[in-house]
């Protein structure tokens, strides 16, 4: 008998069902991996299964007890979700054991001493280099993320760990000390939930799998069973040509010309940073979260301030530090940050792609309500972004059908430079796929693309040439096709002096 | 996919409100046989258009996801110096009232400026910039209201078009304008951007700044203009004039759908949450209950409003 059992589950939404005669069944001492593309219906059942939502039918099981008679089981689960859900004001400490009564520190007054005691344990165990003392706001990103972890697991009852994407916003070497904190919670005897669209970390860390597709089950078994194209196909219900390469082909009727040329560019986390941008090709930048990459596109559209350097684009000087100039003058960044730099929540997908065709769409008696439905109506067609009508807040798509609709939106503005920062974080194979197809036509044409990525298959499916970047300044620009990986991931880790191809 | 009646009702918080507006009037007009009066109607439209130019400037920028806690004391300060232009220095009444437009305004771009360049939170500003603007006018006049005001411009404030008071005519005016500028000018979509995502908007290439202080600057003219036309209904420029305008126009957004986290909801809900208000508070005078009650009714409804609100919103997200 498994340890957590879901039978016949159904979930019921006013107008949708969400989820509809789902089993999963999860043993002791395994890593199961919970696969699915955006909106197949992982977020719902994970709800289900740590008790924030219930089923519409079906039972779910956890340690032979009837959860719809035992509610109080759920307590032996503990979730992990994707974004960081830290308070970013108290210590790490504090983070840790908070509510305080949940882990023995309850009581009138909070005895400091103890808790940051206990709370070096817990940071040794999970190899967190940030201290008890720390304000949770000034650690890393990964010492973040482990320390999620961390805090899921001072639940004492815990038997079953969920973790939704926990590696989406780390580098490799970083995943290896979630991996090594996964692999410590499975041999003692603990059930662990993962859910990545990182196919090489789900068949390196899982032991058996489910996949879900349109809210139902549509396969489970031994991870050792099975391929990356087959759970690929599980997943997406059709076949992908997974190793297509989508590097942009050189249109002999497009003249050479250098659409971007940057000397010397210094800024708040990288310095002296030159390369030059060619009509036609897609240009990779490799690197470490932190290497700088990201600032050196923000600065360049102009939303972070240069200390030193220049930008040339088409010949002529490119203004700097001023993002109304930038997207006038045909340069976008596309951020990493959908949530925070990307999406207009509260607004329609109509109003959110609208607003860059404001030009278009207005009239003599304002924004022609007629015109707007129609040039939104062909980009959603043309970047097929998936949404049930256009008046729909874009908050209620999934990731990727929000990344669509924010390059569709950036499209329409017709560019000469597209700076894509991470464009597929959190993106099911499927859509990524789209992504990069969509990349490539626009560098067929003429644009000029940058794509700034932490997964280096992506930038060598796509890339034409890649840059690596370490800890803010260029180690290298090598071509895509001929260098071998090594040789990259050595330009990243600073261990490899310039070594231009 | 189908979607409930109710579900489309609360997912449109415009018609949503316009229906609670609906049946609070028909309900005022079965409770009350005077409510319909024209002289009733009148009072209710009059009142309403004194405190629906503000709820209008302070509507759009609560969408922003700014507030402006001194508008109602620009408004009084408008007057007042209108009073000292047109009485002490006898300069004619159209010049004076534009010279107080304008330094509404100016007190607005003021705001704006101090909160954009400055990066501060609007709500702490406001509350030290009402102090020094209202602090101004009780140091002009002592307290003492101005009297003698003109009596040619005094039909802004007291006539009537066809029966339909003039300050309710302009208000609908400012309205109609407001509710282009927000729907259907590109202008209007940057506001929304801004409030709903500043640094997106930012990235769209939008202004953000600029944006922000215009709408400080609107406001800060439409609070100007309730005052001066308070001074001309009055007769005369008192320091009191926009005293309370300041937290009902907020109610009123509130009610009417604006979110105080800013990105949705437009003017003319906001309105249609003045009216609310106004209308009950009619219906407490007319019930001859003390008008000490107005204060806990109209709390009452925001406080109904917003929960609705809440829980509505609870329904839509499970939806989606």
């Amino acid at each position: 008998m498994a340890f957590l059992e879901v039978h016949k589950v159904g979930r019921d939404f006013p107008g949708v069902t969400a989820l509809d005669d789902v089993d999963l069944s999860l043993e002791l001492g395994r890593v199961h991996i919970l696969a699915g593309e955006n909106g197949a219906g992982k977020s719902t059942l994970v709800k289900l299964l740590t008790g924030a939502d219930h089923p519409s039918r079906g039972t779910i099981t956890i340690d032979g007890r009837d959860t719809a008679q035992h509610p109080d089981v759920f307590n032996l689960v503990a979730y992990v979700p994707q974004e960081l859900n830290l308070f970013p004001h108290l210590s790490v400490a504090e983070n840790l054991f908070i509510p305080y009564d949940r882990s023995d520190f309850g009581g009138l007054t909070i005895d400091h001493g103890a808790i940051r005691k206990a709370a070096q344990d817990y940071l040794d165990r999970f190899a967190i280099s940030a201290r008890p003392t720390d304000l949770v706001r000034n650690i890393s990103v990964s010492d973040q993320q482990l320390l999620q972890i961390a805090r899921a697991s001072t639940n004492k009852h815990m038997k079953v760990l969920i973790l939704d994407e926990p590696t989406s916003s780390l580098t490799r070497t970083e995943v290896d000390r979630v991996f090594k904190v996964i692999s410590g919670f499975r041999d003692r005897e603990h059930a662990i939930v993962f859910i990545s669209h990182k196919m090489d970390e789900v068949f390196e860390i899982g032991d058996d799998y489910t996949v879900l597709r349109n809210g139902r089950k549509v396969e489970a078994g031994r991870m050792a069973e099975t391929s990356e194209a087959g759970l690929i196909r599980a997943m997406s219900g059709a076949e992908l040509e997974l190793e297509q390469n989508f590097r942009p082909v050189k249109q002999p009727e497009l003249p050479e010309e250098t659409i971007l040329d940057v000397k010397g560019l210094s800024g708040e986390r990288f310095e002296d940073v030159s390369f030059t941008l060619k009509r036609g090709e897609i240009l990779g930048f490799a690197g470490l979260v932190g290497a700088g990459r990201s600032e050196v596109m923000q600065t360049m559209f102009g939303f972070l301030k240069p200390k030193a350097g220049s930008v040339t684009v088409k010949g002529a000087p490119w203004k700097l530090g001023d993002t109304s100039h930038s997207v006038r003058n045909g340069m976008l960044y596309l951020s990493e940050e959908r949530k925070h730099h990307g999406i207009l929540p509260m607004l329609s997908v109509r109003e959110n792609i609208g607003i860059s065709i404001l030009d278009e769409t207005l009239s003599k008696f304002g924004i022609s309500a007629a015109r707007e439905r129609s040039k939104v109506l062909e980009i959603i067609k043309a970047y097929d972004i998936k949404t049930p009508d256009m008046e729909k807040k874009i908050m209620f798509l999934s990731g990727g059908n929000q990344q669509k609709a924010i390059i569709g939106r950036a499209m329409a503005t017709r560019p000469k430079v597209l700076i894509f920062d991470e464009p597929t974080k959190g993106i099911d194979v499927r859509t990524k796929a789209e992504i990069y197809k969509i990349m490539k036509t626009l560098a067929e044409e003429g644009v000029g693309i940058i794509l700034v990525s932490s997964e280096m298959d992506e930038l060598r499916k796509c890339s034409s040439r890649i840059i690596t970047m370490h800890t803010g300044k260029i180690t290298g620009d090598f071509d895509a096709e001929t260098t071998a990986n090594e040789t990259l991931v050595g330009a990243i880790f600073g261990t490899e002096t310039k070594n231009a191809a | 996919m189908q979607r409930n009646p109710l579900a489309s009702l609360v997912a449109n918080p415009l018609a949503g409100v316009f229906v609670a507006l609906l049946i609070i009037f028909g309900i005022s007009a079965l409770l009350s046989p005077y409510f319909l009066t024209s002289y009733n109607m009148s009072v209710i439209a009059r009142s309403l258009a004194f405190v629906g130019l503000v709820t209008i400037g302070q509507s759009m920028l609560l969408i922003l996801g700014e507030l402006d806690l001194s508008l109602g004391v620009i408004g009084g300060l408008c007057g007042i110096i209108s009073g000292i232009l047109m009485v002490n220095y006898g300069i004619n009444p159209v010049v004076a009232l534009g010279l107080a437009l304008a330094m509404g305004a100016a007190l607005g771009f003021i705001n704006g400026i101090l909160v954009t360049k400055l990066r501060l939170h609007s709500l702490v500003l406001t509350i030290g910039t009402a102090g020094i603007y209202g602090g101004v006018t009780l140091v002009l006049t002592k307290g003492v209201a101005i009297t003698g005001i003109p009596a040619e411009i005094q039909f802004l404030g007291r006539g009537a078009v066809y029966g339909i008071p003039v300050p309710f005519i302009i208000m609908l005016v400012v309205l109609a304008i407001g509710t282009f500028i927000t729907l259907k000018t590109p202008f209007g979509r940057y506001m929304y951007a801004v409030g709903n995502n500043t640094q997106a908007a930012k990235m769209l290439g939008i202004k953000v700044d600029r944006v922000r202080v215009a709408i400080f600057t609107l406001a800060g003219l439409l609070a100007a203009l309730a005052g001066l036309l308070m001074v001309a209904r009055l007769g005369t420029a008192q320091p009191s004039i926009g005293d309370t305008w300041v937290l009902p126009p907020i109610a009123a957004s509130v009610i009417g759908g604006v979110a105080t986290t800013g990105g949705v909801g437009t003017p003319l809900g906001a309105i249609f949450g003045a009216a609310i208000i106004a209308i009950i508070e009619n219906i407490i005078v007319l019930f001859g209950v003390s008008p000490y009650w107005q204060g806990v009714v109209s709390g009452a409804i925001v406080v109904l409003a917003i929960s609705f609100d809440a829980i509505s919103r609870r329904y839509i997200r499970r939806e989606g």
